[in-house]
């Protein structure tokens, strides 16, 4: 009865914000980010290749509740960049990457169609 | 084979490589090489959660003297399929500026049957019968794959006994409900051989005998015996096994779900590189509203058809540049 409507998991709130970058003080070229209506679908993914970065020195993410949706990422950078920037360079490529992926995908899926229809089979061409 | 990541290096700039070792109308099966598994993951998650689609959302049962409760049918109604080509040009009901529901954001269908004969009579999708304005002709219409052409079991009448209903379908993401789900199930694996053991395998006295190969081990290498362990590795290739419901061909779920999670990251990137009060939007929006007017995500699909179809965007607010053709490389991020 009291449960939390199920699309509160994916749409914000009134005036809710996507994303908030907190500079943490306490640590040099640091800055926490907070992801609203966000899952690990994009935590992880943020996290991880934040971590690949040369210019990043440390990239973690938690989400503090299951039942919460919010993703904590916090980011530090060697001074070169600052965290916001080494972030947005990490959506872009991932960006691309899955743009490249899509690619990849249409044209192997392409070339199959092909091949079916060489074949003569009946099992081409249904999709 | 060429399975060594070293010899990658003429693929797309080391980017994702795919392969695609089986295709039909039912499933696709692929390899994913070159990808660290975040990627792979993250792919995985948003097919299986966040693809939009179309269900029953709404019943309105006008009589029901069968042996079910109302909502015992609804129940059942609303986990029926419905074809979902076409889905994108479809608002959320609730980014619509009508009260409740209306043709641009939701497809009506209506169920009657009776029982005058003297047997027990099913009722079960395809008496589901689509009616008034659709975005398509295909849009809503119940999934029928089985071999008599039925479609999926509603319920059964016993003589004289009779069901007259209305459903509301509308478009959601199987974050709100699995109703919403495109795909029946996501095969997802890799390492077959356990060589980063990442799995502790549990056996009686042989785990080579009680754990039989999985399909993908002869695509890659076996483990030597003695080899030492490398603490190093990560698993780069990936075995995804996507199969439909029925609402979307299996290649456009894989399609879409690359749509959906460009959308989600680049309305980061928005977000991130707009100026702070933009005044851009606030205040509840359905997730593909998030990306700002100028984004281009650079991939689009093209299922359903010959793509590029207009879109109908009924309310204003920003409106996602879809459904044009493929234009990455040179522009866009990067
Ligand atoms: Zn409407």
């Amino acid at each position: 009865m009291n449960a939390p409507d199920r699309f509160e998991l994916f749409l914000l709130g009134e005036g809710e914000k996507k994303i908030t970058e907190t500079v943490v003080n306490s640590i040099p070229n640091c800055s926490d980010f907070m992801l609203k209506k966000e899952d690990h679908t994009v935590g992880n993914l943020l996290a991880e290749h934040l971590k690949k970065d040369p210019q990043v020195m440390f990239a973690a993410y938690k989400i503090g509740h299951p039942n919460v949706p919010e993703v904590l990422l916090r980011v530090q950078t060697n001074g070169q960049i600052n965290p916001r920037e080494a972030l947005v360079k990490v959506l872009k490529e991932l960006v691309a990457a899955y743009g490249q992926l899509g690619r990849e995908f249409q044209k192997e899926l392409a070339l199959r169609q092909y091949a079916d229809q060489g074949e003569g089979s009946g099992s081409g061409g249904a999709i | 084979m060429d399975y060594d990541p070293m010899a990658m290096d003429d693929a797309e700039s080391l980017g994702p490589v795919v392969k695609i070792s089986q295709a039909d109308s039912v499933r696709v099966k692929f390899e994913l090489q070159n990808a660290d598994i975040s990627f792979a993951n993250s792919l995985r998650r948003v097919m299986l959660g966040e693809i939009p689609t179309i269900a029953i959302d709404l019943v309105e049962i006008e009589n029901n003297s069968s042996v079910l409760a109302d909502e015992f049918i609804a129940h059942r109604l609303g986990l029926i399929p419905l074809n979902a080509e076409g889905v994108e040009h479809l608002l959320y009901s609730r980014d619509c500026d009508c009260e409740e529901y209306c043709e641009h954001c939701s497809v009506r269908l209506t169920l009657h049957a009776r029982c005058t004969g003297y047997d027990n009579m099913s009722v079960s999708a395809r008496d589901l019968v689509p009616v008034g304005e659709r975005i398509n002709q295909t849009l809503g219409t119940p999934i029928i794959t089985d071999k008599d052409g039925t479609g999926s079991l509603i319920l059964k009448l016993r003589p004289d006994q009779e069901i007259k209903l209305e459903c509301i379908a509308k478009k959601g993401i199987a974050k709100e409900h699995a109703k919403w789900a495109p795909s029946a199930a996501i095969g997802f694996e890799y390492d077959p051989h356990n060589k980063l053991r990442h799995l502790d395998l549990w056996y009686e006295s042989d785990p080579k005998a009680e754990w039989p190969p999985s399909e993908y081990a002869k695509w890659e290498e076996p483990p030597v015996e003695g080899e030492p362990f490398d603490f190093d590795a990560v698993p780069n290739h990936f075995y995804f096994n996507v199969e439909t419901a029925g609402n979307l061909p299996p290649d456009g779920i894989v399609a879409e779900g690359i749509k959906v999670i460009q959308q989600k990251l680049a309305g980061l990137i928005h977000e991130l590189t707009e100026g702070e009060g933009d005044g851009g939007y606030d205040g509840p929006r359905s997730p593909e509203y998030n990306s700002g007017p100028d984004t281009n995500y650079g991939y689009s699909t093209s299922y359903g058809g010959n793509g590029g179809n207009q879109s109908a965007w009924g309310g204003g607010g920003g409106t996602t540049p879809f459904g044009g053709q493929t234009s990455y490389g040179g522009g866009g991020w990067s």
